[in-house]
């Protein structure tokens, strides 16, 4: 086909995140679409919000992730006595030189792994919320600015709520996408005992991309080409939200931002270098249904933000032609 | 031209349905306009010439521009044809008089409603009807809408006819008419839907069925005629403007309670300097609008208060059909009140309305980019594949995505998976990514449509809903 307009070459996107998902399969069995998803957070460099009951594997799949990449990595288990400076850093007093010196904490890192995030409480949370936006950390008067690619992968227990502090809508709006990983099938399930009856594979994963090469993939990802009946059609999803009867805080300008961007990524990942509805569809649920909040009558009635979402989906036009 | 004989009974109680309104209508008009000096039986002629032309026109298979440029033309004809029988009979046809009172009938419009008038606003909207009725789709919703808009224009007609205290001729027949091509019409394309028990055991007796249910419908009209007597509909329309009196009466009294703007305090005369002589100037003559101007306003006012009217009965009884349908079919189950049903219905019209005149805005401030022919191509033939296939039942769903419409398609046309792909994937790429093809591809595209074309679909169209 001839080209009318002159659109990237995204074929570098789909061959690396190809190799990713080889790798990260490497140790997690079965869950090719919540490893796509987390291909697409990495792209567009948002955060990672992953939940769901213990045992299924969401720090693993983080820990692959960042393995799989060659940048730094870091790990904070979020408990109710951490503090924020246990995670920012903090300046102490060197007594051999006299001065106070910084030492830096662990958001110092491309890749932070925030474990079981509500634990700690609202005000160890909340330091995470210029790192995570703003991608800079403020420590007394100085600001440093984080190493790039930044990206935290934040793991959640939705079942075990006793002692935890649930995340403020703030904090929920700055994660890009949020996964579930469920639980794996029958036959996944006994890959799984297999995969780690010797070792644990994740021992001998190695990095297949580069900090910098991760950088060039994402700004490429940026020149995807998004039609202006498919921005309007993302503009469109996200003020249904905002009009629905059953929500109470609909999505932000940021979550349209971020089904953008995510649209672009998963376009650029398929080998696509223009974005289609489909791709919007399929990422209206992980990209907006962790930033709604749902009245409290829709919950009685047994409904939630995903099962909106979908009606939201099912109800809004697509862009297309028609019949004549 | 092939024409079932169902397809034929429902296109002929629409007839009979849109006849009946329409001789009403135009009965009350020829009266009120010009003394009943029109043939309304020749006015109606045109109805059925514009359908027999249209579907003639449509089985030939010719291209919507020549269609719309013989409609104009048949139209016109048809008019100036009725206009010269029926007004100006006694002329010879070189005499061009006959053809100069159309044009001074229209100049003159603020000034009187003229015949003339009247023949070309009744033939251009009959035969606009008998175009409509060619292409309408033979099925139960058609029907009930027709059934719907046929009685909101009627019962108007009586209510006019009844306030105006003009005499309509066989209104009982008319009623009844209508009523009998309803109920014919709407039962057969509910059988022919495959969903009522006409299709079932009793396939085989259909014409008996029928004889016998037009047999008690006649039955019904006649003894509901003997019971509702045209004195018994005239004291319901009494009542009825009885009521609508005594509301302008509170209205009336409602305003005469407004305060009327008090004179100034007269001053004593003699302190009063002596008038001057210098004329006042008339402001009234400064506000006054011409009389053209007011008539041309008066009349978009008509237009726009019968259009609300005939949009809110429309409205309304839909809703009360549909809430009766859903009553009868959901057999113990819970149906939402109707007062809420049509508070949400009021809402969707009104948001309805605002998002129209919201996206025509949008429409006069968009900037188009130029497309290329190729790409207009292939948007084009997708148009076609979506009309094509909506027209064997396989309608695309608003919210569904160009590849989740090609899998309901697949299942549909099995043979033609390769080509609806193929039609498909150069769409989306055109579509969303501006993507040019090349002449070969186009080539080769336009023959994947034609070979999805010849197929016939793989299951019947009653059973195709997605």
């Amino acid at each position: 086909m001839a080209r009318v307009m002159e659109n990237p070459d995204v074929s570098p996107v789909k061959q690396t995140a190809e190799k990713l998902i080889d790798n990260i399969e490497k140790v997690i069995v079965g869950k090719s679409e919540a490893i796509k998803l987390v291909l697409v957070a990495l792209l567009c460099e948002g955060h990672l919000f992953i939940e769901d009951v213990p045992g299924i594997g969401k720090t693993m799949l983080a820990k692959a992730t960042a393995s799989s990449l060659g940048c730094s990595f870091k790990r904070i288990q979020f408990t109710p006595d951490l503090l924020p400076s246990d995670v920012t850093g903090i300046y102490y007093f060197n007594q051999k030189t006299s001065e106070f010196e910084f030492r830096p904490g662990p958001i110092m890192a491309n890749i932070v792994l925030a474990d079981e995030i509500n634990r700690a409480t609202p005000r160890t949370q909340s330091c995470l919320l210029e790192c995570m936006q703003e991608r800079q950390v403020t420590v007394d008067v100085t600001t440093t600015p984080l190493p790039r690619p930044f990206l935290v992968i934040a793991t959640q227990n939705p079942v075990e709520l006793e002692g935890t502090f649930p995340l403020p809508e703030a904090q929920l709006d700055r994660f890009l996408l949020k996964v579930r990983l469920g639980y794996p099938s029958e036959d996944e399930e006994e890959a799984i005992l297999q995969r780690f009856q010797q070792e644990n594979p994740l021992d001998n994963l190695t990095s297949v991309v580069e900090a910098s090469e991760l950088l060039e993939l994402q700004k490429l990802c940026r020149q995807v080409y998004v039609e202006e009946s498919v921005r309007n059609y993302i503009v469109t999803i996200t003020q249904a939200t905002r009009s629905h009867q059953g929500i109470k805080l609909g999505a932000s300008p940021r979550a349209s931002l971020s089904l953008y961007l995510a649209s672009q990524s998963l376009a650029a990942i398929q080998g696509r270098n223009y974005v289609i509805p489909d791709d919007v569809k399929y990422l209206v649920t992980p990209v907006l249904a962790h930033r709604l909040v749902a009245k409290v009558e829709t919950k009685l009635r047994g409904q939630s933000a995903e099962s909106i979402l979908e009606e939201i989906a099912f109800t809004t036009p697509v862009p297309v032609e028609r019949a004549t | 031209m092939k024409l079932n004989w169902r397809q034929g009974t429902f296109y002929a109680t629409t007839i009979g349905m849109e006849g009946c309104w329409l001789y009403a209508l135009l009965v009350m008009l020829n009266n009120q306009v010009t003394d009943g000096r029109l043939s309304v039986f020749g006015l109606l002629l045109i109805y059925p010439l514009a359908f027999g032309l249209n579907g003639l026109l449509l089985w030939l298979g010719w291209h919507r521009v020549y269609r719309d440029i013989i409609n104009v033309l048949a139209c016109g004809i048809a008019i100036l044809l009725i206009l010269k029988a029926q007004l100006f009979s006694g002329l010879a046809l070189s005499d061009t008089t006959w053809l100069l009172a159309l044009p001074r009938a229209i100049a003159n419009i603020f000034y009187a409603f003229a015949p003339e008038l009247l023949i070309l606003v009744s033939g251009a909207v009959l035969w606009w009807l008998g175009r409509r009725l060619s292409r309408i789709r033979v099925g139960f919703a058609n029907s009930v809408s027709e059934f719907q808009f046929g009685l909101a224009i009627l019962l108007i007609v009586f209510f006019i006819v009844s306030l105006l205290e003009v005499q309509l001729a066989n209104s009982v027949l008319i009623t009844l008419a209508f009523f009998l091509s309803a109920l014919l019409g709407i039962s057969i394309a509910h059988a022919q839907e495959g969903t009522s028990w006409l299709t079932g055991l009793y396939q085989g007796h259909w014409a008996g069925l029928l004889l016998v249910s037009i047999s008690l419908i006649l039955i019904l009209g006649l003894l509901i005629s003997s019971v509702i007597t045209p004195d018994f509909l005239q004291l319901i329309l009494a009542a009825l403007k009885w009521v609508w009196g005594l509301i302008m009466k509170a209205v009336a009294f409602l305003i005469s309670l407004l305060p009327e703007p008090s004179p100034p305090e007269a001053l004593p005369s003699e302190a009063l300097p002596a008038p001057a002589p210098a004329e006042e100037p008339d402001w009234s003559k400064f506000f006054t609008l011409p009389e053209a101007v007011r008539s041309g306003l008066r009349l978009g006012w008509t237009i726009m208060v019968i259009g609300f009217m005939l949009v809110f009965l429309w409205r309304v009884s839909s809703q009360i059909f549909g809430w009766l349908r859903r009553r009868l079919t959901t057999a113990g189950a819970e149906v939402e009140p109707l007062p809420g049903a049509f508070r949400a219905d009021l809402l969707s019209l009104l948001t309805r309305l605002l998002s129209r005149l919201l996206g025509l805005r949008r429409l006069l401030h968009r900037q188009r980019k130029p497309e290329l022919p190729e790409i207009t191509s292939i948007r084009q033939i997708y148009r076609q594949l979506l009309h094509w296939a909506a027209a064997r039942g396989w309608p695309r769903a608003v919210f569904q995505t160009p590849n989740e419409y090609l899998y309901i398609l697949e299942e549909a046309l099995p043979d033609s998976g390769e080509a609806l792909r193929s039609v498909t994937k150069h769409y989306v790429s055109a579509r969303y990514g501006l993507s040019s093809p090349s002449a070969d591809e186009l080539h080769q595209l336009k023959q994947s449509w034609h070979q999805v074309k010849q197929n016939r679909p793989k299951r019947p169209r009653s059973e195709a809903q997605p």
